[in-house]
Formats: structure tokens, sequence, C-alpha cells
């Protein structure tokens, strides 16, 4: 069977492409940077095409069947009628599945639970990047706040962390909120 | 409230009144907590809904309908609450190719379309935003109001909204029907000329939706109300030409809005320079009408989408759902006489 990958993230696509290919023995494809899935689809005629739904160009795979008068082998979105709870998981990790009409559900499944499994890899540790630098950005918020405070109040660093904390637990706010409400007030930004 | 409430929504001009009531607040001042997830694709807003990844969303009627008969994948349990937006949809042409058609409507059309093909040895090639989408239905019915086939005089192609000018400057694509502010970006940016508003197919037409996860809606009656009763706040404000200004620059920033692009964007909002402009509020916008409903329905009937056999009342009646709206959601001001006459497509001037 061929299965085309359209994901731009290519390390991820890479990784797909090895599991796919070595656990069972796939032809897998990929959408080049820039090109168009449904060009693609067209051009390569695969079995099942896993798509990354970050992609825009998804569309023009929806409801293709009703075009099928020009189409030789349309392709159908992947549903398994009796397991909504996989296909949730699926489309929560952002990873939807078209196959050819006539490609039989049971070949597909091992395919898309790869590929779900991968996504939501992908998908943890691009949150956990994120929270990261969320708090990275807080501490420059209250580092901003204590200086503040040390030009102003003649405070010494631990004196301005002690002067917020007591603040954020009169006011029931947060340090961070804290701190950013200062520098809004002495430095006219929102930071 | 518990959860927050999820809605999805695409970047384009009419998904303001969703935006508006979140960043003006009136989510909040009717207790509820709102996240809104700007989705890149139809689909996506679709498969989301479908499997509850998302409880509401702002949609294509067609493809909610198409959703719901289980035309693109599982039979989906879907709702329309209410319309949120009339019109706003461009037809786009080519420059080179606009300018050997008079008269973008009526007699012309044919002849041009066979001249277009006789010239070049095949037919000239349109986009649509969505196979299930407003705009497919109103380009294909203008196409047949004129006489031509759209399965054999045009050929269609789907293409995402934001890529759709540049396909067109790039030649891949003759023409383009997609809505607000994709049609002005195109001829600002000289790939095209806008020769007709959808408004023109269809006064007033009915255009985005909101739609809700049955499921959801279900069981959270009280924030499905409440939700509907702050979207038709918003709609309000967004049709109000002296709130213009603040709503397209909100909709222009990329943190508080979707990065639109400023000018193109102003011009389909009230009072705007555009050729075709978004409406929110007027007459029966709100309204879920059966009617429309029926109409988007046995569009895709005649153009062979639906199977023969298809309830298609039953499934007008199932998903266009206006007891929210009828109900406790309508707030004094926007009562039953808001709602109006619903308009059908009219007969095309005679050109």
């Amino acid at each position: 069977m061929r299965v085309l990958l359209a994901d731009d993230n290519a390390e991820r696509a890479g990784a797909l492409a090895r599991i796919l290919t070595a656990d069972s023995g796939l032809t897998v494809l990929r959408v080049g940077p820039g090109e168009l899935l449904a060009d693609v689809v067209a051009r390569e005629k695969p079995d099942i095409v896993l798509v990354d739904m970050a992609r825009p160009d998804r569309d023009a795979l929806d409801g293709i069947r009703q075009v099928a008068a020009r189409n030789p082998s349309p392709i159908v979105l992947f549903v398994d009628e009796d397991d909504p709870a996989f296909m949730e998981e699926a489309i929560g990790a952002g990873v939807s599945s078209y196959n050819v009409i006539g490609v039989p559900p049971p070949d597909v499944k091992p395919i898309l639970r790869a590929a779900t499994a991968l996504f939501r890899r992908h998908q943890d540790a691009r949150e956990g990047q994120a929270q990261a630098e969320t708090k990275l950005h807080e501490r420059e918020i209250v580092d901003r706040a204590k200086a503040i405070l040390i030009r102003d109040r003649r405070l010494g660093e631990p004196e301005a962390y002690r002067w917020l904390r007591r603040q954020a637990m009169t006011s029931g706010k947060r340090i961070v909120e804290v701190a950013r409400l200062l520098v809004r007030e002495k430095e006219g930004t929102t930071p | 409230m518990t959860l927050p409430i999820r809605i999805g929504l695409l970047r384009l001009v009419d998904s303001a009144p969703v935006l508006v009531a979140q960043r003006s607040g009136l989510f909040a001042a009717l207790g509820l907590d709102v996240t809104i997830s700007v989705e890149p694709s139809w689909s996506n807003l679709a498969d989301k809904l479908t499997y509850g990844v998302l409880d509401a969303g702002i949609m294509l009627p067609p493809l909610v309908l198409a959703a719901a008969m289980g035309l693109r994948g599982p039979r989906a349990k879907l709702i329309v609450a209410m319309g949120l937006s009339q019109g706003g949809n461009s037809i786009v042409l080519r420059n080179t190719v606009a300018d050997t058609l008079e008269q973008p409507a009526g007699r012309m059309m044919l002849p041009w379309l066979n001249r277009f093909k006789a010239e070049r040895g095949r037919v000239p090639r349109f986009a649509v935003v969505h196979h299930f989408s407003t705009h497919n239905l109103l380009l294909r019915y203008w196409l047949a109001s004129a006489g031509a086939d759209p399965e054999r005089h045009i050929e269609t192609v789907v293409i995402p909204p934001e890529q759709v000018a540049g396909a067109l400057a790039g030649g891949r694509i003759e023409g383009f029907c997609a809505g607000a502010p994709w049609g002005e970006v195109a001829q600002a940016a000289g790939a095209g000329r806008v020769v007709l508003g959808s408004s023109t197919i269809w006064p007033a037409h009915p255009e985005k939706c909101l739609a809700l996860a049955q499921p959801w809606a279900e069981a959270n009656a009280d924030a499905a109300r409440l939700l509907v009763r702050a979207v038709l706040q918003a709609r309000a404000r967004c049709d109000d030409s002296a709130e213009a200004d603040g709503i397209a620059a909100m909709l222009a920033s990329p943190d508080e809005g979707l990065g639109l692009p400023e000018a193109p964007t102003r011009a389909a909002l009230a009072g705007g320079a555009g050729v075709e402009g978004v409406l929110f509020h007027p007459g029966s916008a709100a309204y879920p009408s059966h009617a429309h409903a029926m109409w988007f329905l046995r569009e895709m009937a005649r153009w062979g989408w639906v199977d023969a056999g298809v309830d298609l009342d039953a499934v007008a009646r199932r998903v266009y759902r206006p007891e929210l709206l009828a109900g406790e959601g309508i707030p004094a001001g926007l009562g039953a006489a808001g709602l109006g006459p619903v308009m059908m497509p009219s007969e095309f001037p005679a050109l």
C-alpha cells in the first residue's frame, strides 16, 4: 500500500515514515514543500493519506467523493464508526486520515494509530516548551518590577521581592500579575 | 461555569461577532468562559465539532448540513443555532480574463465561457474555499442562471482563502469565489478584479452560521442560550459603522484578532468602500430559517451531492434549530420584530 504523508514538520514526517516502512513494509510518499495536497494526491494516487491538521489545503480533500465522476480513485475521510474515542484521539492529536474508497478500515487503523501516537508526543513536547517559555517570560517581568523597586524605593533585591510577594498576598493576585501592573504603571508598557 | 466553551473559527472578516463578544467582554458579562481556537481549515472545524474537540464554531451552512448527512465523514450531530452574517463573498476574475467579459452575468456568460474554451483548449478554473461552501453553491447558481453548466463549463478547485490571491496572480486559476477580505486583497494586489459580490446573486444571503455540537448544546442548555445571546449582542456592534474602524483594527491585530490585512478588512465592514460588504445584523440574518436550509439542501441535491431518497425536509428540521434564538436567547431590543422576512434568490437583472 502507498501512504502519502502531508506533514511540513520534516522531523515528525521522517520519524513516521521510518515507523511505517519498518513495521509494515508500506511505501511512504511525502508532500514536498510548497506542493498542494490535492495535486500530489492526483499525481501519486496513494491508498492512504495522513494529513497534519495544521495544513490549510486539507479542505481540498473534503467532499472529494462528490467529484468522483472526474476522479477514478476518490479519497474519503477515514472514519471508524465503532470507535469514536479513537477518532477523537486522532483529531485531538492533530492528524486526520483519508483513504481510497475500497481500502478496508482494518488496514487503515494501525497506520492512523501510529501517526496519532507520534503527533501526540510532538504536541506534548511543544506544550512543554510553551510552558517553559511562559515561565521564562514571567521571570523577566518580575525582574523588571524588582529593578523598578530597587531604583525608586531604594530597596535591596530580597526586599523588592518581598514587597511584590506582600502585595500579591494582600491583593489575592499572582506575583507576576503584581509585577506586570507595576511595570505598566511605571514604564507605560504592558509586558 | 465549569469548563470553558471552546469555539472554533477561521481567519475571516465574518468571524468578527465571536471575537468582538470575547474581546469586549460580552461573554464574560454573561458569566461565560470562552476559549477561541483559530483553525486553518473548514475540515478541521467540522471534524472537531463532530468529535467534541470543539463545542461551537463559525461554520458554512452547507458544510454543517453535509456533515449532518454523513457526506464527508460520520453522520455528525451538529445544529445550526443562528445565522451570523449575510453576504460578503466576492467573485474575482484575473484581470486579463475580466477584460474579455463585458458584463459579468446574464446573456454574456455562456458565449464567454465557450470562447475561453475554444481559445485555450480548456475550461476556466475557479477556486472555492470548500466543496460544501456557500461560495461553491452561489457560484454554481450564478453560472447556471446564465445558462452555463458548472460541471462542464468550468473546473472547480478548492484552495484556502488565504492562498487564492496568490493562485490567481500565479495563473493557477482564472477566478475564485471567497469571503472577505480575500477578494479585496486580490484586487489591491493587482491580481484580479471583483466582478460581482455574492449579494448580487442573492441579496442578503445567509453566509456564516453559529454551529453547535449537539451533545454539548443538550448537556449545557443554559450556556448555549447565553452564548447565542452574547453573539446576538456582538452582531449588532459589528454592523455599527461607528465601531467598524475599531473592529477592523482588532481583526488586524495578530495578538487580539486574526492578523488580517486591515484596509481590505475595513472595506468589508459597515460603511466600507468594498464592492461587497459583510452584513451582520439586519433583518432575518440571525434566524436559522427552514427556508434557508432547504435552499442549500436543494442546491446540493441539484448537483448530485445528496443521494435520492434523503428526506431533505427532515434534515433541515433536525439541523436548523431556532429554539435557542426563539427562546430566552433574544435580549430586549433584538426581539422577533428584528427577524424580518426571509429573502430568497432573486431573478437576475437583465444586463
